[in-house]
């Protein structure tokens, strides 16, 4: 019985783990070319033969053969723990992800919340690597990066609320669930249920969500953090080979997670009419995955066409928008469960 | 017990905790500033209806549920005891208002974020007096003192006042921190929150060493929070640097926000404990007073003096307790009547002479004792003011403080054959003679000595005195003069409490 | 068993932390440490079947206090080296002292049994139950320390924000003052 409670907890880590890399690998890839074909270019083309597929590997191995570089000024043992803290905060992200009724590693009673709780861990690395770095542009980098995380924390925690109001439960398979259940005033037949509900219902939310989204990724618009024309590359700057690495990773990880997690509060996550639960296992990480290429696409093309904000407006745009009219969206929300 | 949520039971905190956020409110609409401080005296002024209300309503017939309301399951009471003393936290804060409006107004602050702490600290003091239960109370007294520590450093540009709130907040964190170690150590043994539960568990068993030493450590947050030797380094720098009237509302409400604490505790969780607490605060009594009495002596700043005179008036309000393990019965409720009654008094004499100082600082631009002197000869009426409430604090015998030092004294002598009572009254009396001293000295300073010389004669006798502050120093100086000659008008209220002490 | 080993491995770790945050000279190796404790303050509770308070411990501690603490240490930019002159003399001795005389009398205490007697039925802390807690008989305390949090916010925003007066009706001379030390 404990041999078999360690066999699965390995196979669970090892899945999570091989979800969270391929899951990397293949959204920088598709940055790569996407990015490419916004710009007339064609982007990564030898490497793998065939589109350059092979793109991100090749960069991977590149950057673990590099010697690593550790500067005389670094607080050795904090810049050398950080990149750990973030790749740790967005792993621990896909415990949670339900790709299925059955896919999920841990099925915990309050999803959401721990997905909220884990992920702030991730503005602690960022900020141990922006100080430890000994370096203006990386502390710079680090606080803007502090700033910007709990400013947008906020209103990403707030956007959930109005789901969580409406499904009743924290737990992502629950939420699933309950929108796959849905009825439109109590009449609805469930197949009209693949219009997500509450992408309707909840629309100002998923709005907030994604902008917050970006926001906690540091993407362009919201790339203050590592404002290159200003910052070098911000917090980053000091890292070089393996350590940068898992920050590189950890960053598109953690753009895959957000996206599984927005997809699986606002799109419906894995579920599908007329399939049954059996089957669902199987079909639903397919659903799901489909889902999250199209909140990666949509981050990457938003990336590639938005100007980066200037730093005070980028903390208006938090406090003084962002917030109030997630506030507002829980108020109605939840007035209006109330009443129907 | 009535219904989970009984309206007219919390009405009073209910309307205060409107008038806090209507404070706000006021504050960002575009209408003068003062209009902020009008909405905190009349919601503070709307909150004292149903307390009156209340009270009524277990003396008729025709209320539906009359006595002790409980709510929430035993941790929120409503009774006569907390009514007096919510009573007094409003009538107290409803002073402090006025003497804080002209003092806001005439320098650069934050007026509405001003009257909005204010009056959030009272909601908390209001909390406390009702709350019976560990959680409530502390999450009260923390209400109380969170924007106590923002008001205390109101004063951003001087560095007095940043220092005063620096002191203020690092201490009664560090109280606050072993408060709750004390409560931790208290649930940990009793397995109880609520102060009937803790006193149901206590009842004659054996008890281990770590529920007195919880017990311990909550006397000693509490003793922070009422600036008791030997826990008092604070109180007087932060007397000093606050702004004066938010040091007028920290020596009264949140001094007797802590009293209430430490009564509610001692006398119902605790009940069964006396023998521990008793002791306790007889050394912590003995030690307040005199060391407040002796060091206040040599203070040459009247905001210090008084800051010390708080300290040894606390340890006054604390004799009481002292000998609460010495007795039984309706002696017992005499030691909680002496100390409740002690702040009910103390109340209007100190606001009074806080009011005294600021109206006296306006006139020569100091708190220094020296700068003081003569001033009988140009504000006479003020000078007559000095006279009342130092005098009255003194415990001279026209006026309101002779009888709160006068069931003090009965209090303790109730323990008599006890020698340690007797001990208690013996330092409590010198005491009171060395407090004389230097209350007189103020006195005589105004009344007696020349116009320094330095100041020139053009100043003096400046600007009239604010209309709100006059307002709260007519206020407590009718107060102080008519309690002193009709006691009962204030002891009756002290005498609603009395039965708290002798259990539910 | 599956408390026992997270106990013998978290336990340590709390230890390490409290202790580095307590010794450590250099602020933000105290902060790392304080983090570390937390954390496995927070694996306790999940071994504990608090799974909210634990992933609250982590929002809160870990999320916002921490990330507020380093973003402090790193405005103020506090040199490694602490200037570490006493105004007292003999302070660090007479701590010590005091301190260990403390923990003395409360191992002393201690030692005649922390808890003497378990009480009531463990209760799961799921949401349901915290909340049914929470909004139930504890909805007072609840609310009262909402108010706290405005407070708090109001209050940091008036003590830190440098505002020229603003008494209504001399708006005009707003812009004069602006940015002159309160």
């Amino acid at each position: 019985m404990i041999v078999n409670f360690w066999v699965t907890l390995g196979i669970k880590m090892a899945l999570v783990l091989g979800v969270m890399l391929v899951g990397a690998l293949v959204s920088i890839f598709g940055e790569l070319k996407i990015s490419a074909h916004m710009q007339s270019r064609i982007g990564p083309y030898f490497a793998g033969g065939r589109w350059g597929w092979a793109q991100p590997l090749a960069d991977g191995l590149k950057f673990i053969q590099k010697e690593e570089i550790i500067p005389d000024t670094v607080d050795v043992r904090v810049f050398k723990l950080a990149p750990y803290v973030v790749l740790m905060g967005t792993m621990a992200i896909y415990v949670v992800i339900p790709f299925g009724p059955d896919m999920v590693a841990g099925n915990l009673d309050l999803g959401v919340f721990y997905v909220l709780a884990i992920s702030s861990i991730s503005t602690v690395g960022v900020l141990m690597a922006g100080w430890s770095s000994g370096n203006k542009y990386s502390l710079m980098g680090g606080l803007r990066a502090a700033a910007q995380l709990i400013a947008y924390e906020l209103p990403l925690v707030l956007a959930v609320v109005g789901v969580v109001i409406l499904a009743g439960t924290l737990s992502l398979n629950g939420i699933v669930e309950a929108q796959a259940q849905w009825q439109w005033f109590g009449v609805t037949p469930e197949w009209l249920n693949v219009i997500p509900p509450y992408l309707i219902l909840q629309a100002v939310g998923f709005a907030i969500f994604l902008t917050a989204s970006l926001a906690e990724l540091s993407r362009t618009p919201f790339d203050m953090p590592i404002a290159e024309s200003e910052l070098v590359m911000g917090y980053l700057t000091e890292y070089s080979g393996l350590r940068f690495t898992m920050f590189f990773l950890g960053e598109y990880a953690g753009m895959v997670a957000l996206a599984a997690i927005a997809s699986t509060l606002f799109l419906g996550g894995y579920w599908l009419p007329f399939v049954s639960d059996d089957l669902l296992n199987f079909i639903g990480p397919v659903v799901l995955i489909t889902k999250i290429a199209l909140l990666v696409f949509l981050f990457i093309w938003m990336r590639w066409t938005f100007p980066r904000l200037r730093e005070d407006q980028l903390q208006q745009l938090a406090w003084r928008i962002l917030i109030p009219v997630a506030l507002a969206n829980i108020v109605v929300t939840a007035v209006l469960k109330v009443v129907f | 017990m009535s219904a989970l949520f009984d309206y007219h039971a919390l009405a009073p905190e209910l309307i205060l905790a409107f008038t806090v956020m209507a404070v706000l409110a006021v504050d960002l609409m575009p209408v003068p500033k003062y209009y902020a401080a009008v909405t905190g005296l009349v919601g503070l002024f709307a909150s004292i209806i149903p307390l009156l209300t209340l009270a009524l309503c277990s003396e008729l017939s025709f209320c539906s549920d009359n006595g002790a309301r409980l709510l929430f399951g035993d941790s929120y009471v409503v009774d006569t005891f907390s009514l007096v003393l919510k009573g007094l936290f409003l009538v107290s804060a409803f002073i402090s208002l006025l003497l804080a409006v002209g003092y806001v107004e005439s320098d650069r602050y934050y007026q509405g974020e001003y009257y909005f702490l204010l009056l959030a600290s009272v909601f908390g003091a209001v909390v406390m007096a009702s709350s019976r239960d560990l959680i409530s109370i502390f999450v009260g007294l923390e209400l109380v003192s969170g924007p106590a520590f923002l008001l205390a450093g109101w004063r951003k540009g001087d560095a007095r006042s940043n220092e005063a709130a620096l002191k203020f907040f690092i201490v009664g964190v560090l109280s606050a921190a072993i408060l709750l170690f004390g409560m931790s150590l208290i649930y940990g043994v009793t397995g109880e929150l609520t102060f009937s539960g803790i006193r149901a568990a206590t009842v004659g068993g054996e008890l281990p060493a770590v529920f007195t030493l919880g017990v311990l450590f909550v006397l000693m947050g509490f003793a922070f929070k009422v600036s008791a030797v030997p826990f008092h380094f604070w109180t007087p720098d932060t007397y000093e640097g606050a702004p004066t009237p938010v040091t007028a509302y920290l020596s009264v409400g949140s001094k007797a926000a802590g009293f209430v604490g430490l009564l509610v505790i001692c006398y119902s969780a605790f009940a069964n404990m006396r023998d521990i607490w008793g002791p306790a605060l007889w050394i912590i009594a003995v030690a307040s007073m005199t060391l407040g009495n002796l060091i206040a002596v040599r203070q040459t700043n009247v905001i210090r003096l008084l800051g010390y005179s708080s300290i040894a008036q606390g340890g006054f309000m604390l004799a009481p307790f002292a000998v609460a393990s010495m007795v039984e019965g309706v002696e017992l409720e005499g030691a909680l009547f002496a100390t409740v009654t002690y702040l009910l008094f103390y109340a209007f004499m100190n606001l009074g002479a806080f009011g005294v100082v600021m109206a006296g600082m306006s006139k020569v631009k100091s708190a220094e004792l020296s700068s003081w002197s003569g001033m009988a000869q140009y504000a006479p009426g003020l000078s007559m003011l000095v006279v009342i409430f130092f005098f009255a604090l003194a415990g001279v015998p026209p006026l309101a403080g002779w009888f709160a030092k006068l069931v003090m004294f009965q209090a303790i002598i109730s323990g008599a054959p006890n020698v340690w009572a007797v001990l208690l009254g013996v330092i409590a009396a010198v005491n009171a003679v060395v407090a004389f001293f230097y209350y007189a000295k103020v006195v005589k300073t105004v009344w007696m000595d020349s116009v320094p010389v330095e100041i020139p004669a053009a100043e003096l006798g400046g600007s009239g005195l604010n209309p709100a502050l006059a307002l709260a120093l007519g206020i407590t100086a009718i107060a102080t003069i008519v309690t002193g000659l009709f006691p009962g008008v204030l002891s009756f209220f002290g005498e609603a409490t009395r039965t708290f002490a002798s259990g539910f | 068993m599956g408390e026992l080993v997270v106990f013998v491995i978290f336990a340590p770790l709390a230890l390490v932390g409290a202790l580095t945050m307590v010794a450590a000279r250099n602020p933000v190796h105290s902060a790392m440490g304080l983090l570390m404790t937390l954390f496995s303050v927070a694996v306790f509770y999940v071994s504990n079947n608090g799974h909210f308070i634990a992933a609250v411990q982590v929002i809160v501690y870990a999320g916002a206090i921490m990330t507020l603490f380093l973003f402090v240490i790193m405005l103020i930019g506090v040199d490694s080296a602490q200037d570490n002159q006493e105004v007292l003399p003999n302070q660090r001795p007479i701590a010590v002292a005091l301190g260990l005389a403390l923990l003395g009398l409360v191992l002393a205490a201690g030692s005649q049994g922390w808890v003497p007697r378990g009480t009531g039925s463990p209760v799961n802390g799921t949401i349901e139950n915290v909340s049914d807690e929470l909004f139930g008989a504890w909805i007072l305390p609840f609310e009262v320390t909402s108010l706290l949090l405005i407070i708090a916010s109001v209050g940091t925003i008036a003590l830190a924000q440098f505002r020229p007066r603003a008494i209504a009706g001399d708006e005009a001379d707003e812009s004069a003052v602006d940015g002159e030390l309160v």
